[in-house]
């Protein structure tokens, strides 16, 4: 059953169009799907990779031919992206917005996630990414300004900047 | 034909081109063909050169063309079936097939050990395999004539061209030309 969508969700949607968002390479996650879908139904743009860095290599071309192009994916697939960001959009400054849903805090049911997802913010750092977290501290107005204002830092910084939001957390899943 | 002679045929058929060019000798060896601004070589990104050139397909109306190599090609193999599912018309990808990482010390590569051209044709998509710059060059017309995605297998022999020089550009001034050239009008 798909999940389903909440004013915190939708609120990073909100912040993608904000920002005027015409297309999104995604990788298929079921805490980032409501985000996906509402994107889609609003007529966005909408390119599958199959794998992390894949959609680092398409964003990132769109954005060479001036779309407005952004990632939409989970953070646990910054471990396959490294390379590809490092390489492509840090060092060629592609302004390439990303936001990704964020696992292994409170609300995790998986056992082997917390490894990887804890250490994403701290090694997209040592690459000089900046990174901005959403948790159930921001209210959701802020979930929408800081996606979009996120999205417009890699623009004018012409760098990838990501957004991570944690949709598991209770307090944030729970929503309406 | 070697790499840079397939470079110079590739070079010669798409001027009115956009071109992303893979890593390594391949790169370094179209700078010495040409430095135009309509190419992006991708000076470290290895396996990323067809979405790259997707992602600039699926955001510009000029021609694109992707310049990979088998090896790079298999280490993103993932990008065909994305290829295949998306279709931008206005790309071409040529892969460069030496059968060998020649930038990583001539080390053999899973080509020689499979039929590159049969896989790609298996998701669906046209391939025009040739093997000299004559055919390499009328593939290349056929190419943007058809208006559909197409790849072309171009079998070279192995090896990088000697005496090239290293390319030390900075990657955000490659990036920056490019895409000023996408925009000018063509």
């Amino acid at each position: 059953m798909p999940k389903t969508s909440n004013s915190y969700l939708r609120a990073v949607a909100d912040g993608l169009c904000d920002w005027g968002v015409e297309a999104f390479v995604y990788v298929p996650s079921s805490h980032a799907a409501p985000v996906i879908r509402d994107l889609e139904a609003r007529g966005v743009r909408a390119v599958l990779a199959n794998r992390e860095e894949e959609a680092v290599g398409i964003a990132g071309g769109m954005r060479l031919a001036g779309v407005r192009a952004a990632i939409v994916m989970q953070d646990n697939g910054f471990g396959n992206a490294l390379t590809a960001l490092g390489t492509f959009t840090v060092a060629y400054h592609v302004g390439l917005p990303v936001v990704a849903n964020s696992r292994g805090g409170v609300g995790e049911y998986n056992s082997m996630i917390q490894a990887i997802s804890g250490a994403v913010p701290r090694l997209l750092e040592a690459l000089g990414i900046p990174v901005h977290e959403l948790s159930r501290r921001d209210p959701v107005e802020s979930w929408r300004s800081t996606t979009s204002a996120a999205a417009e830092l890699a623009t004018i910084q012409h760098r990838p900047v990501v957004t991570l939001f944690d949709a598991l957390d209770p307090a944030i899943a729970g929503a309406r | 034909m070697n790499r840079l002679e397939a470079l110079e045929r590739i070079e010669s058929v798409t001027r009115e081109w956009a071109l992303v060019v893979t890593c390594g000798a391949t790169a370094r060896e179209m700078a010495t063909v040409s430095r135009s601004e309509r190419h992006l070589p991708l000076l470290d990104s290895m396996g990323l050169t067809c979405a790259v050139g997707l992602g600039v397909a699926l955001g510009t109306t000029s021609h694109v063309g992707v310049v990979d190599g088998d090896g790079s090609l298999l280490m993103g193999f993932s990008i065909l079936p994305t290829l295949a599912t998306t279709r931008p018309a206005n790309l071409t990808v040529v892969v460069l097939d030496n059968q060998q990482h020649a930038s990583a010390d001539g080390m053999a590569s899973q080509a020689a050990q499979l039929d590159l051209a049969v896989a790609c044709a298996g998701f669906g998509f046209a391939v025009d395999e040739v093997a000299d710059g004559p055919a390499l060059g009328r593939a290349l017309e056929r190419a943007v004539e058809a208006r559909e995605l197409r790849l072309v297998l171009a079998r070279i022999e192995p090896g990088n061209a000697e005496g090239v020089p290293l390319l030390l550009e900075d990657p955000a001034v490659l990036a920056s030309r490019f895409a000023a050239a996408l925009e000018a009008p063509s």
